[in-house]
């Protein structure tokens, strides 16, 4: 049957969205900036879905939701707390209520019951869901594969070692058809019909919610039209960070305007002049991105340790250049790289290298109705030497006390175009001079690691917080320096 | 017996069904709190005016201690902590005044309205200043065995110095909430999330001056407590009681993760001096402890901590001459609490530290000088109590061949001798649990049965179910005495009205208490059962039996003899209802054997000792600080296990606990008294990426004659204390490169790094 409410025009979006919630097309009236979670729990009643930390670092809140991509329907875990509802337009919101009975489980319940996979019970759903997630997409993911779909989740009573059992369990004994229930399959064809409508949410002024409108357009020249005639708007791309500032901060945002609908900055394509990545191209598209994997392997792999799965399927690019935060995980690389970001006004486009763009305390360059487009990253030669070193307290889904990435050339024994990047060391995320002056055009030989090093860390001077003390910072500093030093040195020999 | 259950709320929580407080349909007319925290640890109030707040819109009322019909002073023994604080702030985000509103944003933006007015005064933060300034909740304690004066006078080694562990965050998944409903008259039903009924009907009784059958407590279950809902619970039920009992309407106190990180107490940080005595074998001569809890603004539990950490001072250890002194100390930090272990952890951890200090002085094998130390049965406590039946020989043996130890070590060290960034190192952590509250009248617990006419079976216990599975364990210990499956067997919320005097499901008694309690008013049932059953057998099969000839099993009732002849269970309940025979029972049951007298220090405080071991082994990146847990071995006994899968979940889940504990759980506040790592983008409990490489848990079974109910043991706490192994570990990887390093509390990569520099203690 043809899917008419997915096609309707943007007008009769006012202040409504058209999705499917676990199986049934709906079309609800949403208040603006609502959360997922908070819809489910306050208007819906539905409780299954637990809120346990409200600013996506416990994973309790996990739902799924699938969307078409290209020509094909996608599953994908996401923290209900941090994920806006007008977010769910046009796609299938799977929660635990649909999931399995207690007298008919799913088989990833029964795996996880027959494991003693669940204790207190509080984070369970959470961890189903994103066990479904994973297998929905995967068939017979390896251990590495379950940590990274489920290193976000937190459990206090088990340890993990029954439920990763059970993930290993289901791993070995089911294909991704077997999992996938009847009612899932069903909307995946509705949702392959192409084309989701621009929506307007908006709020009565009278209302004491944090945003009174939520914005949605599909084109870029919609969005124009509303920045220009929404003075006090902040755009909002994947949200991970600004539902955080409204959930725990209180923040008001009187007017949110969401790019996500905008195809054009959900591209990732090649050019002569570098690999281009749409701005709101989120973590878990570059990550299974073949072009970025090839062109930009470094950045593959950095990514697998930014946040969790969950944050990785919403979280952008863009977002968190223009967040600009002195600890954002992917700062240094991009300044490493030296990449350059496409800017774009209503009326023109201008290219500004990123090491230009970062103007102070998450303060950037950008202009009044001005967004990130597309971020260039230049291609590395076959002789470029790039890493990247993240420090924090946890292996996995922290925010880092130190950030670091590198890249040079080696040409015989020698180096080029050598540069270092720090997170986490100042007040933006910054280059050192230092190094490039030790280090370029230098034999590699002949390079000094520890006393560069300390050179390298007397050019900043970090702040004690509690990520760590200015004394630690710098002991990372040096030690992120001799790291990479000695590597490339062990390389020549 | 039959097979047995899985969790049996595993199915609802696994759909989400299950039920947790506030995690359902909202109330009519129902009301929600916000509160004016602190905004400094330590004040004077000179005024706190609610006007404007009470007439924003949407809101219904704004409560202080003013409108307290009885006693704002609450408290465990010690009644010094007040609901709502009038003349003195004790600690930042003490709650000031409770908002009443429609919904919470209304509360939220009310709360920002209450004018506070108040006068900084100086703060304490640090254990040992406030010690100094004899800044405790009750005087010293003292436990002494021996003449430490003369055995230090003699020894031949003597080694001393400090050591300090940092707190924890319970980091219970559901945070604290309450709901009260008021109901007819002045009584009010209040369901939160408390691992402690009693104390929440006492404290609300004190708090609105109304009897204690006038309030009803139910608590359906916990998603995760670990002793932080244990007496930090009451207060926030203790305000929604408050609310509903003022406004008369429904009133629903839940914290944001933010506040319940801020506004609540943690585990103790201690700090501890210490002295010790020697031989050149290693053998301990002589211990002079004393420990400084850092209790806090409030007496809480602080003073049952400090005694139970005293009490494991000698963890797994025969020292003959121990002078263990212990003092509590106020400071200006939210009131520190209960958090699994309860003390022991801490007490543990000191002497672990030291014997590891002793084997590197002595170059001898840690491993070998725990084995030497090892108390033997016979040997006497300090305080008093006779070791009875000591596992430690047999459960270390068991550990090194688990680990292959020797090859290990030799791996150890070859893998050191060829490596400069990563080193590896090992940790052993032996550990002996006295099981019983400390406080011998807490030791007690009753029971309730219904058999209902077509055979399904109500158990109430006063045990709260918070993710240990004591109702599982409590449906198998009926099901064993009946003699019918568990799916018949429902296990209730813990509820005032069905189990009154519920001493807190805590110090891991809960299913020795509360399971024997069930298995008590089983067997009455049982007992009124034969005499029909007899009856009913010789009526249907013409066997005459007395009725102690009368078997239960698998759903059936027959005469050991004729075991073909059989009736079922639902139709002899049927026909005994008939014969007007009483088929409910309550049960009670204390632990026997229990004392301890304060004064001397000496007694009799646990009913048994649990016991087991831990062995790490960890690989650490000396450049970034970072580690990974490769190998992590624990043999624990546990008697004859209720069911295994349980335990182990228990003891898997714990040593987890214990090991974020003392690595990258960094519990950090600044010099207003503010917790800086107050929310889970800065706290790091571990995560599923954590898990060591290989992580081997072995129950060891054990015929102990001490143990509880059907031969069982307590497993809740004593396996928080494996994790330390981790810690270990990580100190003699570093001491790879700086053999004086002494690894700070906890473990972070921060810490790694500086300990790599750090000289001397």
């Amino acid at each position: 049957m043809k899917d008419k409410a997915l096609s309707l025009p943007s007008e009769s979006h006012n202040n409504r969205i058209t999705f499917f919630m676990n199986g049934q097309q709906i079309t609800e009236e949403l208040p603006a900036g609502i959360s997922t979670l908070d819809w489910l729990n306050q208007t819906k009643q539905m409780f299954g879905t637990k809120c346990s930390c409200n600013e996506g670092d416990c994973c309790s809140c996990t739902v799924v939701i699938a969307k078409a991509v290209d020509d094909k329907v996608i599953y994908e875990a996401i923290t209900s707390c941090l994920y806006p509802a007008a977010k769910l337009h046009g796609k299938h919101l799977i929660t635990i209520e649909a999931m399995g009975t207690p007298n008919a489980l799913h088989p990833i319940q029964q795996a996880l019951l027959d494991h003693h996979g669940t204790q207190c019970g509080y984070c369970t759903p959470g961890f189903v869901m994103s066990m479904f997630a994973l297998f929905a997409m995967h068939n017979h993911p390896d251990k590495e594969a379950i940590f990274a779909a489920l290193e976000g989740n937190l459990c206090r009573c088990t340890g993990y070692q029954s439920i990763l059992d059970a993930a290993l369990e289901i791993s070995r004994n089911y294909c991704k058809e077997d999992l996938i229930p009847a009612w899932c399959s069903e909307v995946e064809s509705k949702l392959l019909e192409k084309g989701v409508p621009a929506a307007m949410l908006l709020l009565h002024k009278d209302s004491n919610r944090l945003v009174s409108k939520y914005l949605m357009p599909e084109t870029m020249k919609l969005l124009f039209d509303y920045l220009q005639t929404e003075n006090s708007a902040v755009v909002i791309a994947g949200g991970t960070d600004l539902m955080v500032q409204m959930n725990i901060g209180r923040k008001e945002f009187p007017v949110l305007i969401d790019i996500t609908c905008i195809e054009e900055l959900k591209r990732i394509y090649l050019q002569s002049d570098g690999l281009h990545i749409g701005a709101c191209v989120s973590y878990a598209k570059m990550f299974d991105s073949e072009l970025v994997h090839n062109s930009c392997p470094h950045l593959h792999k950095l990514i697998s340790q930014i946040a969790s799965q969950q944050i990785r399927n919403f979280g952008t690019l863009g977002g968190n250049i223009a967040n600009a935060s002195p600890v954002g995980d992917t700062l240094p690389l991009l300044l490493a790289l030296d990449a350059t970001l496409r800017l774009q006004t209503e009326l023109e486009m201008r290219q500004l290298p990123i090491r230009s763009f970062f103007k102070g305390y998450r303060q950037t360059a950008l202009q009044k109705r001005e967004i990130i487009k597309e971020i260039i990253l230049p291609l590395s030669p076959e002789n470029s030497y790039v890493r990247t070193l993240k420090s924090a307290k946890r292996k996995s889904v922290d925010i880092s006390a130190v950030v670091s990435a590198i890249n040079l050339q080696r040409s015989l024994g020698y180096t080029q175009n050598a540069c270092l990047a720090f997170g986490g060391v100042a007040a933006t995320p910054l280059v050192s001079r230092v190094f490039t002056g030790l280090v370029n055009n230098k034999p590699l030989s002949s390079l000094d690691a520890a006393q560069i090093a300390k050179a390298v860390a007397a050019e900043f001077k970090p702040l004690s917080d509690v990520r760590g003390s200015a004394l630690y910072r710098n002991k990372l500093i040096e030690n992120h320096v001799i790291i990479y030093l000695s590597e490339l040195q062990k390389e020549v020999l | 017996m039959s097979k047995l259950p899985y969790h049996l709320a595993g199915p609802l929580h696994l759909c989400g069904k299950s039920r947790f407080i506030a995690d359902e349909p909202e109330l009519k007319g129902m009301l929600y709190a916000k509160f004016l925290f602190s905004p400094v640890a330590h004040a004077r109030i000179k005024k706190l005016d609610v006007s404007e707040a009470e007439n924003y819109p949407g809101v219904f009322k704004v409560i202080t201690a003013n409108d307290i019909p009885g006693e704002n002073m609450i408290g465990h023994v010690i009644k010094d902590e007040p609901l709502f604080p009038t003349l003195e702030i004790m600690f930042a985000w003490q709650p000031l005044a409770m908002v009443l509103a429609e919904n919470e944003r209304c509360a939220e933006l009310a709360v920002k309205r209450i004018k506070l007015e108040y006068e900084e005064l100086p703060a304490i933060y640090d254990p040992e200043e406030a010690d100094a300034r004899q800044e405790w909740y009750v005087p010293e304690r003292k436990i002494e065995c021996g003449d430490i004066v003369t055995a230090f006078d003699n020894a031949p080694y003597i080694l001393e110095g400090k050591t300090t562990n940092s707190g924890q965050e319970h980091f219970y998944m559901e945070g604290q909430r309450a709901i009260a409903i008021p109901f007819e008259d002045s009584r009010i039903t209040i369901h939160c999330a408390t691992q402690s009924t009693m104390e929440v009907q006492e404290v609300v009784s004190h708090v609105l001056g109304i009897p204690a059958h006038d309030i009803v407590v139910d608590v359906p279950r916990l998603g995760g407590a670990f002793g932080g809902k244990e007496r930090a619970a009451t207060i926030w039920a203790s305000m929604a009681a408050l609310g509903a009992f003022v406004c008369k309407r429904p009133v629903q106190v839940k914290l944001s993760r933010d506040e319940d990180m801020h506004a609540t107490g943690k585990r103790h940080p201690f700090t501890s001096l210490w002295k010790v005595a020697y031989d050149e074998q290693g053998k301990l001569l002589a211990y002079d402890v004393q420990l400084l809890a850092n209790g806090g603004a409030y007496t809480d539990l602080s003073v049952a901590i400090l005694e139970r950490a005293m009490f494991h001072s000698d963890n797994t250890y025969y020292v003959p001459n121990m002078l263990i002194r212990g003092r509590a100390c106020r400071t200006n930090l939210p009131p520190n609490t209960a958090f699994r272990g309860f003390g022991a952890p801490q007490g543990i951890f000191v002497i672990e530290s030291i014997l590891d200090k002793i084997a590197q002085q002595l170059q001898l094998d840690p491993l070998a000088l725990r084995i030497l130390n090892a108390y033997q049965n016979g040997n006497i406590t300090p305080y008093g109590q006779e070791i009875k039946e000591c596992q430690m020989a047999s459960i270390l043996a068991k550990l090194a061949t688990n680990a292959e130890y020797d090859k290990l070590k030799s791996e150890v060290a070859e893998f050191n001798h060829s490596h400069t960034q990563h080193k590896r190192g090992l940790g052993i952590v032996p550990v002996k649990f006295g099981i019983s509250f400390t406080t011998a009248l807490l030791n007690q617990g009753s029971a309730l049965i219904w058999v209902y006419i077509d055979g399904s079976v109500s158990v109430s216990t006063g045990g709260v179910e918070m993710g240990q599975e004591l109702s599982t364990k409590v449906a198998i210990v009926v099901s064993r005495v009946l003699g019918i499956s568990t799916d018949k067997i429902r296990v209730e919320s813990s509820n005032t009205q069905r189990v009154g005097n519920a001493s807190p499901t805590a110090a891991s008694t809960g299913s020795d208490i509360n399971a024997n309690a069930a298995r008590i008013a089983a067997e009455k049932i049982k007992e009124n059962l034969k005499e029909p059953a007899a009856k009913l057998l010789a009526q249907q099969f013409g066997h005459e039996a007395e009725p102690h000839e009368i078997v239960f099993a698998e759903g059936k009732v027959f005469i050991l003899k004729n075991p073909e002849s059989a009736i079922s269970f639902n139709d002899l309940v049927r026909f005994a209802y008939s014969e007007r025979i009483p088929l409910a029972a309550y049960g009670y049951y204390r632990t026997p054997d229990l004392w301890f007298d304060r004064e001397i220090g000496q007694g009799h405080p646990f009913h048994y000792f649990v016991y087991g071991a831990a062995l790490a082994e960890v690989e650490v990146d000396l450049l970034l600080g970072e580690h990974t847990v490769t190998k992590l071995f624990i043999v624990h006994e546990n008697g004859a296990s209720l069911h295994e899968q349980i335990d182990m979940g228990q003891i898997a889940g714990a040593a987890i606990q214990g090991y974020g504990w003392c690595t990258m759980e960094d519990l950090v506040w600044d010099t207003n008294g503010h917790y800086t790592s107050a929310n889970p983008s800065t706290y790091k409990i571990p995560g599923i990426r954590d898990l060591p490489e290989v992580f081997k848990v072995e129950i060891m079974p054990s015929q102990s004659l001490e143990a509880s109910v059907f031969g069982s043991k307590a497993t809740g706490e004593p396996p928080l204390i494996y994790g330390l192994a981790v810690f270990f570990a990580l100190q003699a990887a570093v001491q790879e490169v700086n053999p004086e390093a002494v690894l700070s509390f906890p473990a972070t990569p921060e810490a790694i790094i500086l300990a790599q520099e750090h000289r001397g203690n």
